[in-house]
């Protein structure tokens, strides 16, 4: 699903963000994309959401290198994967139902079809009656769940999740993750990107380590750093290629 | 129709509150007026051209220069004579019209006044001549005449028609070229204002790239923009042409000149009116369309 191969990030003239990375995620696979705050885990989601090039490497998805395709196949991978921005990027003029109804707009999708998806999926998530509101007027944890049911409404094979529960209470972050896990059930592939060490062993699943550039696998059942301790200075159980 | 939803639909990038959406229809509004009386100028001296060439087409003018006395009206009609006789023998001319004294003289009365009509005034005659058909061949006309009466000239027109082409094509060329210049700086100004639109919408439009649109879906809400800016300007700017054209056609209603072009809209100028403004709301579209396109060619 996802394939990185000596892949290297670096914005301009900035230091190395990622440095020869590596990695293999299975189809149907649900990983933890754990670092510290400005280790790259924003900029490597880029990477696989098709809005930035590597300085190097390859970069494969679904199978496919994405440097060697046309631009129309581009668009049309990018509309396989859902992406939760760490800062939302709802539209603001824009009521969160029309935010959510956009990836099917651009799909294509019949109106009908638009309007019954996204008032199910609203209410799902608990936005029934915001439908009309428009972002800026919704709480940070209301707007997240905007994020994220634009994210999944277009049912995608890859889900990115880049700190999806940074702005709600911890019940709220519980009923997100297992909304990911039902998702996952039922086929979708996720990386979600968090530097929260306890949200990530509440559900453990495998995680993704990124440390001074480099990636580290480490699998489900490694015991979690303690809950409340500063970031570790050592990754435990490194199974990094 | 889904095709075309772009031209009533109003889509993610919500460009009808820029700036531009308010400023862009009375930019275009008036270089379109500024075209529109260009080729309004350009068109009815074209006509003028052409009346005057189908009116002096197949005629000449044959100039018969008064004898030494002018009074001596018996010396004046025997050179009359002598020139119809000899314009007579042409097989080409089928018409001889010898000018009255007094025809001539109201030719020059403008000029003259009462004066013009003084039997003394060593005014030539003038004899109108009409030809079988336009290009007919004349021969040696030319010497018979001042054969027949030393001095005498023919004059075809030529010269003056030419002068008066000259004339036409050069403010035809002349309105081409502020056609060009107007549309220039019309596509200039839709370049920018899509670009500045491109700019303000980025963080959109980044969004609905990395969502998987195509360049086309994003082209398209600029282009039905632009579309419907460009149309309304067009609208206005014609419209204001043809006001200011009616406008002086009425203040100059009752003038009969010979010299001024007819100020009426024929056919041509009309159709010129109504094809300017979907002209210029089609060339907004398309500008816009390709900037966009353009721009959004440098994403990832
Ligand atoms: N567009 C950019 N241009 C230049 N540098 C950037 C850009 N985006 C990120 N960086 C740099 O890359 C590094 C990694 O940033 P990134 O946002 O990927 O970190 P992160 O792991 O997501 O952090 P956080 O947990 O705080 O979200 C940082 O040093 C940042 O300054
Ligand atoms: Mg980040």
């Amino acid at each position: 699903m996802i394939r990185l191969e000596e892949v290297s990030l670096r914005y301009g003239e900035g230091p190395q963000v990622l440095r020869r990375v590596g990695c293999h995620l299975e189809p149907g696979s649900f990983h933890y994309l754990l670092g510290a705050s400005g280790a790259g885990k924003s900029s490597l989601l880029k990477l696989l959401y098709l809005a930035q090039r590597p300085s190097d490497g390859r970069v494969s998805l679904f199978g496919r290198d994405v440097a060697r395709l046309t631009r129309r196949d581009r668009a049309l991978m990018r509309r396989r994967i859902g992406v939760v921005f760490q800062d939302f990027r709802l539209i603001a003029h824009l009521s969160a139902f029309e935010n959510v109804a956009l990836p099917l707009r651009i799909a294509g999708e019949p109106e009908h079809r638009v309007r019954s998806q996204v008032s199910e999926l609203l209410s799902w998530v608990g936005l029934k009656e915001a439908m009309e509101a428009l972002p800026p007027t919704l709480s940070g944890g209301q707007q997240q769940r905007v994020a994220i049911a634009r994210a999944v409404i277009g049912r995608p094979s890859l889900l990115l999740a880049d700190e999806p529960t940074g702005n709600v209470d911890d019940r709220i972050a519980t009923r997100l993750l297992y909304l990911f896990r039902e998702l996952n059930r039922t086929g979708t592939t996720i990386l979600l990107a968090t530097h929260n060490e306890a949200l990530a062993a509440r559900m453990p699943q495998p995680r993704l380590r990124l440390v001074e550039g480099k990636l580290k696998e480490e699998p489900a059942d490694t015991p979690p750093a303690e809950p409340a301790a500063p970031i570790p200075t050592e990754a435990t159980g490194a199974g990094a290629r | 129709m889904r095709r075309f939803g772009f031209l009533f639909a109003a889509g993610e990038v919500p460009l009808a509150r820029d700036a531009s959406a308010r400023f862009l229809p009375w930019l275009i509004a008036f270089m379109v007026y500024l075209a529109a009386l260009a080729l309004l100028a350009a068109v009815a001296m074209d006509a003028m051209a052409a009346r005057w060439q189908g009116d002096l087409q197949g005629r000449l003018t044959v100039q018969v220069p008064a004898p030494g006395d002018p009074t001596n009206a018996q010396a004046r009609q025997a050179r009359l004579d002598r020139t119809v006789e000899a314009l007579l023998q042409t097989p080409a001319v089928i018409e001889v019209e010898v000018l009255a004294r007094g025809q001539t003289a109201s030719l020059l009365e403008p000029w003259l006044g009462e004066a013009a009509r003084a039997p003394e005034l060593p005014v030539p005659d003038l004899i109108a001549v009409t030809l079988r058909r336009a290009d007919a061949g004349l021969g040696d006309l030319a010497q018979r005449l001042e054969a027949a009466v030393p001095g005498a000239t023919l004059d075809d027109h030529q010269r003056w028609l030419a002068r008066l082409f000259a004339l036409a094509g050069s403010i035809e060329l002349l309105a081409f070229l502020v056609v060009a210049l107007v549309g220039a700086a019309a596509i200039a100004t839709v370049i920018f204002v899509t670009r500045t639109g491109l700019a303000i919408h980025r963080q959109v439009i980044e969004l609905l790239h990395v969502m998987g649109a195509r360049d086309l879906y994003v082209a398209e809400q600029f282009q039905g923009h632009a579309l419907r800016l460009g149309l309304a300007g067009g609208l206005l700017g014609a419209a204001a042409a043809t006001l200011t054209v009616l406008g002086v056609a009425w203040l100059l209603r009752g003038e009969q000149s010979l010299l001024l072009p007819s100020i009426r809209l024929g056919w041509l100028a009309w159709a010129l009116l109504i094809a300017l403004p979907p002209v210029t709301g089609l060339v907004a579209m398309l500008t816009a369309r390709w900037t966009v396109l353009r721009t959004l060619a440098r994403l990832p």
